[in-house]
């Protein structure tokens, strides 16, 4: 209770820490239904990589002298290398996929494996040194400044509101993309644009939390939720608030018992998605005993 | 049934990317026919009727579309079920409602009125009990009903339909099609339906597209599904 209160006064020192993580937990989700739905999961974990990289590529440009050092821009910065590198991985995985050629998932792999050593590559090889780069690709979500959480805000906000605004559109072109064709529905562009999002959103969420943690968010919310949706709105709105309810959580965990927050959040989501597991074959395994109990009975009667 | 042309074909090729299945279609279906588009595995039943909605380009020649009350005609399409993958969890009354996303904007809410739409194409199928189901556990034929709903709900002047009665019992497939007779019959709707099942095509349309070996012929069901010339037809395939 104690720890609860602290968290949750206004003057408390990590309160940007706690705002983010919950920023973090409410959108991904939201992002990540449109990855499990489109059978895109795999790419989920490719692309934080690959938004890694773009980020220690940016950092390495500034180390080698070729970008202008201006610490307040940092962030900005970070968030434009690591656009730069996720969404034409996005729109160039998501072709592969939709022509079907080859072994998808071994393009994806050698995706998030090539990401992976390049991000350490250019993180040794940058003259400035590993200070505080090795935190941001971490997912540290200890030292956040104020300008760094408007900004995070802002874009996820802008996300969230086009998310809406177009559900039907992404939603259309996503589960039935020859009827959104024969409806004059602009495929390639809601396509584009849903690929925008979800790259914008990875970039972000990987600046502020790391790439281990935003797969987790982008991923296993959906997972959870996926597993009692009766309909597309329950679905979204399930996999958002598990997110945002399980950041706040692990946050609370992490603070008392001061563990890290980012795999706190991860092994929290993983629990809760055990947990949601069981629940729901304990519920299949009591309403098929039900079941034939009801018929006999009902033929008694 | 009309003279008016609802929809012609004029040395069309259709195929995908180079290769081309159909070299030379030419065909004109009058408003408020119902026309079964027959053929074998792989004749190119389904790339011609993806030509005609604009899913494929088509590789050669002109389709002529005529405007219905001073616009392009509004297809409603039924593709075959199998294409619409289970993960995702959408209630039937969701799947009915995406065919009225073509009358509404982007970033607009869908009205009240096209929702009570939607329930009515429901009705009208007789699946409005399964709205709220999720269209992933419905049954074959279940799905196709609401598949069917979906396609009125977008107010066609062309019903496309692809292989509405595959891979469901005999009991639905009467089901199905006694209700696109229904329909045909009282909303004088120009149907074409993709089938493999010389039956259901002779029982229930009333001209046919039979495709074989890159040829299209096209007539009237009493002519060109009389028993001697199915059996021709069929002998020609078997070799």
């Amino acid at each position: 209770m104690d720890t609860l209160r602290t968290i949750l006064d206004p003057h408390f020192l990590l309160r940007n820490s706690v705002y983010v993580s919950l920023l973090v937990g409410l959108v991904c989700p939201s992002v990540g239904v449109y990855l499990v739905l489109r059978r895109l999961i795999f790419m989920g974990v490719a692309l934080p990589q690959i938004s890694s990289c773009g980020i220690a590529f940016t950092f390495a440009l500034q180390g080698w002298g070729l970008l202008a050092h201006l610490h307040q821009s940092e962030h900005s910065l970070a968030f434009f290398g690591s656009t730069l590198f996720t969404i034409p991985t996005i729109v160039l995985l998501s072709l592969l996929v939709r022509r079907g050629r080859g072994s998808v998932e071994s393009r994806l792999g050698t995706v998030y494996v090539l990401a992976g050593a390049w991000s350490i590559l250019l993180l040794v090889t940058n003259p400035s040194g590993e200070h505080g780069l090795l935190d941001m690709l971490k997912g540290e979500i200890i030292a956040i400044p104020d300008v760094d959480l408007e900004w995070t805000a802002a874009i996820f906000c802008g996300v969230i509101v086009l998310l809406f605004l177009f559900r039907k559109e992404f939603l259309v072109v996503s589960f039935d993309r020859e009827m959104a064709v024969t409806l004059k529905k602009n495929v390639l562009f809601w396509d584009a644009l849903l690929f925008l999002l979800i790259g914008v959103t990875i970039s972000m969420a990987v600046l502020s939390v790391g790439p281990l943690v935003a797969f987790g968010f982008l991923l296993i919310p959906s997972l959870i939720a996926h597993l009692f949706a009766r309909n597309m709105r329950q679905f979204a709105l399930f996999a958002s608030v598990i997110g945002g309810l399980t950041a706040f959580c692990g946050f609370c965990i992490a603070y008392r018992w001061d563990f890290p927050v980012g795999p706190t959040d991860v092994a929290l989501l993983g629990m809760v998605y055990g947990l949601a597991f069981l629940g729901q074959k304990a519920v299949g395994l009591l309403r098929s005993r039900r079941g034939p109990a009801q018929a006999v009975a009902g033929a008694q009667t | 049934m009309t003279d008016e042309v609802a929809l012609s074909l004029e040395h069309v090729a259709v195929g995908y990317g180079r290769r081309i299945v159909l070299p030379d279609v030419n065909l004109s279906l009058p408003r408020g026919s119902f026309t079964g588009l027959l053929g074998a595995n792989g004749s190119g039943k389904s790339t011609i009727l993806k030509t005609v909605l604009g899913i494929i380009p088509p590789l050669g020649g002109r389709i002529v579309l005529n405007p219905v009350g001073g616009g392009p005609p509004v297809f409603g399409y039924m593709p075959q079920r199998e294409s619409l993958d289970p993960i995702y969890p959408l209630s039937s009354f969701e799947v009915v409602l995406m065919g009225v996303c073509g009358r509404v904007k982007p970033g607009s809410r869908i009205s009240r009125m096209e929702k009570e739409g939607a329930h009515q194409c429901l009705r009208e199928t007789g699946a409005d009990q399964l709205s709220r189901k999720l269209f992933s556990e419905l049954s074959g034929g279940q799905k196709q009903r609401v598949l069917l709903a979906r396609a009125l709900a977008t107010k066609p002047d062309l019903l496309l339909l692809d292989e509405p009665t595959a891979g469901i019992d005999a009991l639905a497939t009467k089901a199905i099609m006694e209700l696109l007779g229904k329909i045909y019959v009282t909303q004088r709707q120009t149907i074409v339906m993709v089938s493999h099942d010389l039956t259901t095509v002779r029982e229930n349309a009333k001209a046919v597209i039979w495709l074989h070996e890159g040829k299209v012929l096209h007539g009237a069901v009493s002519e060109l599904l009389t028993l001697d010339k199915i059996q021709e037809l069929l002998d020609l395939e078997l070799r």
